[in-house]
């Protein structure tokens, strides 16, 4: 491939050689963790205070306020468990959703186009992959801490019962987290400004809320809604987190971890490929 | 002039380099050697292709023909290997606003893949070397754009690469601070650190490089030392004479005979020729008349001038 080729023929690189090339190194993202945790650690008070915080605003205003409206009329979806008990799953991986979505957005566009320290990190022996792979592998993270404290005070106030429950609600919701931070990674690094974003945030996250079984169940919506819904990460998170916190047994286990892994892996590779694209022209 | 004179190998060897982006021809087929320990430059304006080899070179731009090869190596299969030799200092800032001066220098060490300990007792090293030291626990963001310059370069130096790489690397900043910049270079050039910046600035690239190449148009056109490229395409000085009322009616042959070729601005006559002083004596014999004169060596502006017919201001 090196030898001397005429200036004028453009130089024929083998695929394999380049997928292979394309692929993370299996360690060095850590890196990049490393990096965003040393960020992390300037501001991690705020970040920790509302992780705390938010749970607990939401299953007061929305589980308490709302629930006291609803009243025993909430029985009828809930199948005799409170308002709050209901929703309280539900918004946890509703929280993880925007928290993985809103990490996904920002954060690595300002890395690329506005502080464009990623234009520095690709310079170094760490390659575009290395790079989007460590940075989603923050977001997990980051997701999981808030989810675990959501899960501590659902399990303080006696929501949920079950501390294996718990520890699985924590896993969902990290996965749902992924499902929306991986695709939102890959449309980020196309971006060449933030405007783009209150697309994403407002016709896809908000009213994903609404249509993913989180206040209501999703059967009460009509038949195209709902075959919508399944297509989207935060219903099969809901439902799966829902599951652990009654102790109910769960249907359609693997098929709601599947959809949302396919998020997840279809998104991370995406966003390899497109940030790729970006950094080395 | 290209082949090695040591016989060692070049650092950086490139031969028929092209880079096209579409119909859009950035690099056409350009010749350069880079040698150990030596100070080259690509000198341009803007859009001439400098920043596009650089990223080349840097391995984070796959070439569209050609060769290229740093280090002995190919960057199309050792890209890795490669950037983790090569320094790399962008032309607008790229580092983290958050983290501290310090921090910047840590994390990048660990990028290379470096332990701990080597990586902090070579940031305390660099802090000392390009005068942060005492900046080491601030935030980046408030630091002067010179102090953030300087910490790109130490940022760049982390890893002890073996060669340096610099986009534009003053510009936007203020006189003293360029100066402190170059003579922080010719320190490390000093150190061993072959480096190799890219510049539309004359003084500069006259000021620092051993070796350079002219580059206009995605093409090289002119390549050697600046003292050589003076000699070949300049006259050794330059008389400029000035006319507040205008040049327009003075005698073309008159303008001829003073020097080896004169140019006509508005108010000035810019005079190439051997000797500044003889030429201006020259010229009141001849019964000019002009309100001021002066006598300049000829430098890398006059030779862009020759080699293109253009000024390399934008």
């Amino acid at each position: 491939m090196s030898a001397a080729t005429p200036a004028a023929t453009p130089l024929r690189r083998s695929r394999l050689a380049e997928i292979l090339e394309a692929l993370p190194h299996p360690t060095r993202w850590r890196h990049v963790v490393g990096y965003m945790l040393a960020v992390y650690r300037r501001e991690w008070q705020g970040s920790v205070f509302s992780a705390f915080i938010e749970p607990l605003i939401v299953l007061v205003g929305l589980g308490i306020g709302l629930g006291a409206l609803v009243g025993d009329k909430a029985s009828v979806i809930t199948g005799g468990a409170s308002y709050v008990a209901y929703i309280a799953p539900a918004l946890m991986a509703s929280q993880a959703m925007n928290l993985g979505a809103s990490e996904a957005a920002w954060p690595i566009l300002a890395r690329i186009a506005w502080v464009r320290i990623y234009h520095a990190i690709v310079a170094t022996p760490l390659k575009p992959a290395d790079v989007m792979v460590g940075a989603t592998a923050f977001i997990a993270g980051k997701v999981a801490f808030a989810a675990a404290f959501f899960a501590a005070v659902l399990t303080v106030t006696g929501i949920v019962t079950s501390p294996l429950g718990a520890i699985g609600m924590v896993g969902v919701s990290t996965l749902t987290g992924l499902a929306f931070a991986a695709p939102i990674v890959a449309f980020s690094v196309t971006q060449k400004s933030d405007q783009g974003f209150a697309f994403i945030f407002r016709l896809i996250i908000t009213p994903l809320t609404f249509f993913s079984g989180t206040y209501f169940p999703i059967e009460s919506l009509p038949l195209p809604v709902q075959a919508l819904a399944w297509c989207t990460p935060l219903a099969h998170g809901v439902a799966l987190s829902r599951a652990l916190a009654f102790g109910t047994p769960i249907t359609n286990l693997w098929f709601h971890l599947a959809v949302l892994s396919l998020w997840a892996l279809v998104g991370l590779t995406a966003a390899i490929v497109l940030f790729r694209r970006r950094m080395l022209k | 002039m290209t082949n090695s004179a040591s016989g060692q190998p070049p650092l950086i060897r490139a031969r028929g380099l092209t880079k096209t982006f579409g119909d859009r021809t950035a690099v056409a087929g350009i010749d350069f050697e880079v040698r150990d320990g030596e100070f080259f430059g690509f000198l341009g304006p803007n859009g001439a292709g400098k920043t596009t080899t650089m990223r080349m070179i840097a391995g984070v731009s796959p070439r569209t023909a050609g060769e290229l090869e740093i280090l002995g190596r190919d960057p199309d299969r050792d890209g890795s290997l490669i950037r983790a030799q090569i320094g790399v200092v962008h032309q607008q800032e790229t580092l983290d606003m958050e983290l501290s001066v310090r921090e910047n220098l840590l994390i990048f060490g660990r990028f290379f893949g470096m332990p701990r300990p080597a990586i902090a007792a070579r940031a305390d090293e660099l802090l000392e070397l390009f005068q942060l030291a005492d900046r080491a626990k601030d935030q980046v963001e408030p630091l002067s754009g010179g102090m953030k310059r300087r910490l790109s370069i130490a940022r760049s130096l982390i890893a002890s690469p073996r060669i340096l790489m610099l986009d534009e690397p003053t510009t936007g900043l203020d006189p003293q601070a360029r100066h402190l910049l170059w003579d922080a270079l010719q320190r490390l050039k000093r150190g061993g650190t072959t480096i190799v910046l890219t510049t539309h600035y004359m003084d500069e690239a006259e000021q620092l490089c051993d070796r350079l190449v002219v580059m206009d148009e995605a093409k090289i056109v002119a390549e050697g030392s600046p003292r050589q490229l003076i000699e070949q395409h300049a006259s050794r000085e330059v008389l400029e004479l000035r006319f507040p009322g205008g040049t327009e009616n003075l005698d073309a042959a008159v303008l001829e005979g003073i020097g080896d070729r004169y140019e006509r601005l508005a108010e000035r006559v810019i005079i190439g020729c051997e000797n500044g002083e003889a030429a201006h004596a020259r010229a009141l014999e001849h019964g000019l008349s002009p309100e001021s004169w002066l006598v300049r060596r000829s430098s890398l502006e006059d030779v862009f001038l020759r080699l293109t017919g253009r000024s390399l201001d934008e």
